[in-house]
């Protein structure tokens, strides 16, 4: 059997352990999975990014312009320095100011316009057909949003879409509940798969 | 000054980059392309202050000796995947990626599947109809964990069907609801970080 | 019976289920569910050659669910001999995307660079959706083995999204969603998701409203796409035991609230 099948049948079986109690075995897998995710990332990080988008095209290609992301990105080191720590404020502005100035219309074009205006339905479809699903969208739609609308008390008319509104999150937290268990199992599926096929090779 | 330029920097930055989606003009792509780039690059150097950070932690925990074992066990792990990556590269055959394929995937793969017994722990313990949303809740869910297994149809053709209507219509609009005030949330607070009002990013050097 | 007794005992029943389940090679018959004949019918009638991008925006943890999902869709563009870029906006998932990749371009005889290429990872992935919009090359100046992109035949014909007709994302968080937010809505490219099930219902909305083409949902999704195309893996071997383990966490919610309103009774009616 291959060596890697084996030591990763053991350590799936060590992080089992937990299921029994917190113990030093699990703990120790645990840890050493943190150090080796968080050594892998480094390496990913630094081949994908800093090497192909930095150190070559700035000292190999002459795109002397990257020396302003060098120095920012170096200055994210001064916050381990408690004198200078303030110069990490500036790649760190730089970073939030872009995040912000991308979403706005991102945010406002894909989840505020677009969503709005695709509840915007035809109540009778081209047959003659009564679009039930349209109200149903449409209702939901309306008492969520005054659910999360706190600049008014729920009280009388807007209390009663409120209810309703929880309603509708009920329904979606369910639906997400239900999916969700469907998820978990099928990844614990999977590791019995792997334990009986190829560790155990107790299946073909 | 120590607050003054960090705010210029997030205007400007913003600014910009808000702009590029109203221009097509070679400038306004140019300036936003190297822009982005530079975002690329600076958030590439952010893993590594993280880095810094928790081997900083994990030493000051062993001089402590506070779960000495265990931060080594962490470190050394941290450590061997670049020196892996040194001696044998990145491909595959490589002894880094073997690390990646017989020890990191599996374990997470494993740390995740306790979620399912946690869950079916949670049904038993937690779920209960106790008012009218909970039942809900409760029957909405039993619907689609009935509704999405094969089996569902020797108990009525209408289950999955069911599951499915209740998925792409009631429970879409209450997702839809809480996409639109997420995204109303997010545009206010891009814009305020923008004008400087939000400055919460700058506390915690 | 103690908490911790009962704890056991539903975390053994679920164990014996689920492996009993699987143990027990029955194999179950599904129908396909309209989003996943979408995009089976999708990919059947594409065009040969037509270029689409996969994104392996996925951690390691969640293989179990999305591997099946992945083989299956790569095994159908490639016998309908698509012409595939493949990258990652997780750093976990550059290695797995390759392997997959790889080895189904192995079973259909495809030729790196010029069937398909893996153009590796970028952290920042708002940044890389954007800027693939202008010029996938600026942001993979170089493939995952190390070639200059450009030096690549495919990647010679494609320049940015004009050139991609689909971008599938196979996400177990929100990464497909920053896709239609991005790519989608500021240069109009489609967008296909392949999805962990604890995911789908977040996506739903966009379905609905257009933005995403469609899903392909967690194993039972995985499970119907292999049976549309003919060969049954890992989402149809799982399904039984899929199915015992609803059935198993529907007692346990049943009998939970039988219990509840047992005492509650008893309480009520109490001295």
């Amino acid at each position: 059997m291959d060596i890697g099948i084996i030591i990763a049948g053991l350590l799936t079986l060590a992080i089992y352990t937990f299921l029994y109690r917190d113990n030093p075995i699990y703990r120790a897998a645990e840890h050493w999975l943190i150090g080796l995710t968080i050594g892998y990332a480094m390496v990913v990080f630094w081949q994908t990014t800093l090497v192909d988008l930095l150190i070559l095209p700035l000292f190999a290609g002459g795109k002397y312009i990257l020396v302003v992301p060098l120095i920012l990105g170096l200055l994210m080191f001064s916050r381990f320095s408690g004198r200078f720590s303030w110069l990490s404020r500036l790649p760190i502005a730089f970073m939030i100011g872009t995040g912000a100035g991308v979403a706005i219309p991102a945010m406002l074009y894909a989840r505020t316009l677009k969503q709005l205006s695709s509840s915007v339905a035809p109540l009778i479809a081209e047959d003659g057909g009564f679009n039930i699903e349209v109200v149903v969208v449409a209702v939901g739609l309306l008492t969520t949003l005054a659910y999360f609308y706190f600049s008014r008390e729920h009280k009388g008319a807007m209390g009663k879409m409120a209810k309703v509104g929880t309603y509708f999150l009920m329904i979606f937290f369910g639906a997400t509940f239900g999916y969700t268990v469907m998820s978990r199992m099928s990844t614990f599926i999977g590791r019995i798969d792997f334990l009986l096929t190829d560790f155990l090779r107790l299946l073909g | 000054m120590r607050t003054r330029i960090p705010l210029l920097i997030c205007l400007i930055s913003g600014v910009i980059m808000f702009a590029q989606y109203f221009s097509r003009h070679p400038v306004a792509r140019s300036i936003f392309n190297n822009v982005n780039e530079w975002w690329q690059i600076i958030f590439a150097f952010t893993l590594f202050v993280g880095v810094m950070a928790f081997a900083k932690t994990s030493l000051k925990k062993i001089n402590r000796s506070q779960d000495s074992i265990y931060q080594i066990i962490s470190l050394a792990g941290l450590i061997l995947m670049p020196l892996l990556a040194i001696i044998g590269g990145t491909k595959i055959g490589s002894p880094f990626l073997w690390i990646f394929e017989s020890m990191i995937a599996p374990m997470q793969a494993t740390v995740f599947s306790l979620l399912a017994f946690f869950v079916a722990s949670a049904s038993y313990r937690g779920f209960r109809a106790r008012s009218v949303p909970a039942a809900i809740l409760l029957v909405t869910a039993l619907i689609v964990l009935i509704g999405r297994i094969p089996l569902s149809d020797v108990l009525s053709e209408s289950l999955p069907k069911l599951a499915f209507w209740i998925r792409d219509y009631p429970s879409m609009a209450a997702r839809r609801a809480i996409l639109i005030g997420i995204g109303l949330g997010s545009m206010t607070t891009a814009l305020r970080v923008i004008l400087g009002i939000e400055r919460t990013y700058l506390r915690g050097e | 019976m103690s908490k911790l007794s009962t704890r056991w005992i539903i975390y053994a029943g679920l164990a014996a289920v689920v492996i009993l389940a699987y143990i027990t090679s029955i194999q179950l018959d599904t129908r396909p569910s309209p989003q996943v004949q979408k995009a089976y019918n999708y990919f059947e009638n594409l065009p040969e050659s037509t270029i689409i991008m996969i994104s392996f925006d996925h951690e390691a943890s969640s293989l179990p669910e999305i591997q099946p999902i992945t083989l299956a869709i790569l095994r159908h563009a490639f016998r309908r001999n698509l012409r595939i870029i493949g990258l990652s906006l997780f750093a976990e998932g550059t290695a797995i995307g390759y392997r997959f990749m790889t080895r189904v371009a192995e079973e259909f005889g495809k030729e790196y660079g010029r069937d398909y290429v893996f153009l590796g990872f970028k952290p920042q992935h708002i940044s890389a959706i954007l800027g693939m919009g202008e010029s996938i090359i600026r942001v993979f100046p170089e493939d995952y083995l190390g070639y200059p992109a450009d030096s690549l035949p495919l990647m010679r014909q494609v320049y940015n999204y004009n050139e991609i007709e689909m971008v599938i994302s196979i996400a177990d968080g929100d990464r497909g969603i920053q896709w239609i937010e991005y790519a989608g809505a500021g240069y109009n490219q489609s967008i296909m998701c392949g999805l962990t099930a604890a995911m789908v219902t977040s996506y739903d909305p966009y379905i609905a409203s257009g933005q995403l083409y469609c899903t392909v949902g967690g194993l039972a999704g995985a499970a119907e796409y292999e049976n549309l195309f003919g060969k049954k893996g890992a989402g149809n071997r799982g399904l039984l035991a899929q199915s015992m383990a609803h059935i198993y966490v529907i007692i346990l919610i049943l009998i939970g609230n039988v219990v509840y309103f047992k005492s509650r009774r008893r309480r009520n009616s109490g001295p």
